[in-house]
């Protein structure tokens, strides 16, 4: 069951949800009834992009909710969640919605203690900003690097220590390795269409040069992304709790590396607060990974 | 086989002497000239090759079993036994040696890697199994970079799919403590502690800077290293021990200084004058340099005053809050320029988060100043115009080329 965020399922606040587009097609199976940390989406909340899955999710909701109500389980009101969360997970903070059962059933039925927190928090409010995209590209001849390096300004070529000429250009500022294959890698741009210019920048320096550059296969390689949740973090106890996901080893590297499954993103956290995403092939992979991440940092949040 | 026993099969005299053939060396007998014995062309190195064909091209049908292998499984258990740790954990080492020395990605690495590969698996089992052990020890028992070996380990424990907890730092602490030599066998009267006092005092220093942002993130041993000076010093706080400075304190205890544990001291000193302040029946201000005196009653009440410092610290917050709502309506009074550039005055362009609570991580109260951001194109779409002239710009003039040419000829 996937829900952008509290607000849509609830169907309040429509006109201020921004939904995050261009999505990844594939759905992971997501059932409140998975272990603790089964190994693929961590909890609570995922990213849609469908408005109508939502409804209908909703309309699910609903239904379960009229369920429960006809059973006659007493103390589905916002207080018994929230007694059950905080026993299940220290230190989360969950503000269930007045008047709304939760999603997960109420403490009567059997269920081991799942989803850590906050089914009803809102989105995160912070927006991770893209800080490095690599790109690939063929220009579809085979190009005499010695040439190049010697009629461009911009090139540098040390065959002894790497096989490609470095070529950087100052609009949008990136830096390209070109290959005497013809293939050629852009990296340094800051978002998925100054990359793309940025290519065609190099592309056409090298038609320029003389050689019959072409632009084939152009490819976002992967997406590195950055943001700051503002509040320190305590990485051993994500270690201990996600330790499926996690690697955190003082010794080798200050942060905790951790690897999502669904998306595929590898989050450095920091103590700091500072969050790096890093392998997305597409942006909104990006900020579905934060926002599944940031619930559980805010599990982690102690006020010391 | 010792010299006098040989005997020339040839000939049958007893009359062998050594003779180096450039680097191969030979018994030789004397009176005929025949050769009795030879030695191996090289010296028989830590690792043998084994034969030169390997066994998939010969047509041998049993595999002798990888020479490497065998030596790198005895390399195991001397290092076990080096360290003392109990047979379970050599024993479940061994196992983990050979699953990730037969495995595809580590068969075929160099053999300095399958050293490492020994101290990763003793790593993991020592993790596994509740013994506290940190990667620099086994690293400098093996003589290995600590980060070659701990890349080498989370490569391994990848493959090997297994999750091992990590090491928590006051259980490393008791046996980092016996480093240090300085109880009354090896330190004069006045300087010397005993083991047991020192680990524990350090430990519960060890917990309040875990809970107070000092640990989270930081490299363990320079951390333990500042907690056992600190700890050592406030045990008998008097002037010879105050006056020893970290330098000489690990000269002392023979242990080689990390410069790490400098900042580790001044931040641990801050954190415990933030406590210090809130003991009731000390009246004088807590500073660094007097702060040591007090560590004893700091640690032995360090939850009440923990308590009481964020009490403070939210009573001091709630007070500004209030105090800067209170200002505004006057304000509104007075000019509106005046107002506009008061309130830019008392902004942070960036206001740190930590600076406003009373514990926050170093990294963030001491955050670096970021780089400007550059202005962002937004506004690109990815399929504008590229102007010629713009292109031109990055490309030499025949005139430059031929310079260039020049110069690389020049420099060649």
């Amino acid at each position: 069951m996937y829900h952008c965020c509290a607000a849509c399922i609830f169907n309040l606040k429509k006109s201020t949800h921004t939904p995050f587009g261009a999505m990844t097609p594939g759905m992971s199976i997501f059932s409140p009834m998975m272990p603790y940390g089964s190994g693929l989406t961590p909890q609570p909340v995922q990213n849609t992009n469908s408005l109508a899955i939502l409804e209908e999710q909703q309309r699910q909701q609903q239904q379960q909710q009229a369920q429960q109500a006809n059973a006659g389980l007493p103390g589905t009101s916002g207080q018994t969640p929230q007694l059950y969360h905080s026993q299940a997970v220290a230190g989360s903070t969950t503000t269930a919605l007045p008047g709304n059962t939760p999603l997960y059933g109420t403490p009567l039925t059997p269920m081991t203690p799942v989803t850590p927190a906050t089914p009803a928090s809102e989105s995160s409010g912070i927006v991770p900003q893209l800080q490095n995209i690599v790109s690939t590209v063929n220009l579809g001849c085979k190009l005499d690097l010695k040439t190049i390096a010697l009629r461009a300004r911009n090139a540098e070529y040390n065959p002894k220590r790497f096989a490609a000429v470095i070529m950087r250009i100052r609009e949008p500022r990136t830096t390209a390795l070109i290959f005497s294959s013809g293939k050629m890698v852009c990296t340094g741009a800051k978002s998925e269409e100054q990359s793309r210019l940025a290519a065609r920048k190099y592309a056409r320096v090298v038609q320029k040069l003389g050689f019959p550059a072409k632009f084939l296969d152009f490819k976002i390689q992967n997406m590195v992304g950055s943001c700051d949740v503002k509040f320190p973090i305590r990485l051993e106890g994500l270690v201990l709790t996600h330790q499926q996901f996690s690697s955190y080893e003082p010794e080798l590297f200050p942060g905790l590396i951790y690897r999502m499954i669904k998306p595929r993103i590898v989050l450095l956290i920091f103590v700091s607060g500072k969050v790096v995403l890093t392998g997305a092939k597409v942006r909104a992979e990006i900020y579905e990974a934060f926002e599944n991440i940031y619930p559980i940092l805010k599990g982690f949040r102690k006020t010391t | 086989m010792s010299r006098a026993a040989l005997r020339c099969s040839a000939c049958g005299s007893s009359n062998i002497v050594e003779d180096a053939l450039y680097c191969q060396a030979q018994q030789v007998c004397v009176d005929c000239g025949s050769v009795v014995s030879e030695d191996a062309l090289s010296s028989e190195s830590v690792y043998v090759g084994g034969s030169d064909v390997s066994y998939s091209r010969t047509t041998a049908g049993a595999k002798k079993p990888c020479m490497n292998l065998i030596i790198g499984v005895q390399r195991v258990i001397s290092i076990c036994r080096i360290l003392r740790v109990n047979s379970e954990i050599e024993k479940l080492t061994q196992i983990y040696y050979r699953e990730a020395y037969q495995h595809e990605s580590f068969i075929r690495v160099s053999l300095r890697k399958k050293e490492h590969l020994v101290g990763c698996c003793l790593l993991l089992s020592c993790r596994l199994l509740n013994w506290p052990i940190s990667m620099a020890t086994i690293s400098s028992l093996l003589d290995a970079d600590p980060m070659v070996m701990g890349m080498l380990y989370i490569e391994m424990v990848k493959i090997l799919n297994i999750e091992a907890p990590i090491v928590n730092i006051t259980d490393v602490m008791e046996a980092h403590s016996h480093d240090y030599q300085i109880s009354s066998l090896h330190a004069p009267e006045e300087l010397s502690e005993s083991h047991k006092d020192l680990t524990k005092r350090a430990v519960e220093l060890v917990e309040l800077s875990a809970d107070t942002w000092i640990v989270t993130g930081r490299r363990p041993i320079p951390i333990m290293m500042a907690a056992i000076y600190l700890s050592w010093q406030s045990l008998k706080p008097n002037k010879h021990r105050l006056k020893l400075s970290l330098e000489k304190f690990c000269q002392l205890a023979k242990v080689n200084k990390h410069k790490p544990a400098i900042k580790r001291i001044t931040e641990m000193k801050e954190m415990l004058c933030k406590l210090g302040q809130e003991i009731p029946w000390v009246r004088e201000a807590v500073t660094p340099d007097n702060v040591v005196k007090h560590v004893e009653d700091i640690l032995k009440h360090r939850h009440a005053l923990l308590r009481r410092a964020l009490r403070a610290q939210e009573d001091a917050l709630l007070a500004e809050r209030q105090a800067s709502c209170e200002d505004l309506p006057i304000k509104e009074d007075a000019d509106n320029h005046q107002l506009h550039g008061e309130t830019l005055k008392s902004q942070d362009p960036e206001p740190n988060w930590g600076k406003r609570v009373l514990f926050a991580p170093p990294c963030v109260v001491q955050a670096k100043k970021s780089r400007v951001e550059q202005p962002e194109l937004t506004d690109v779409t990815g399929d504008e115009e590229i102007s010629d002239s713009e292109i031109d710009a990055y490309i030499r003039t025949p005139q430059e080329v031929r310079e260039f040419a020049l110069s690389q000829k020049m420099l060649e």
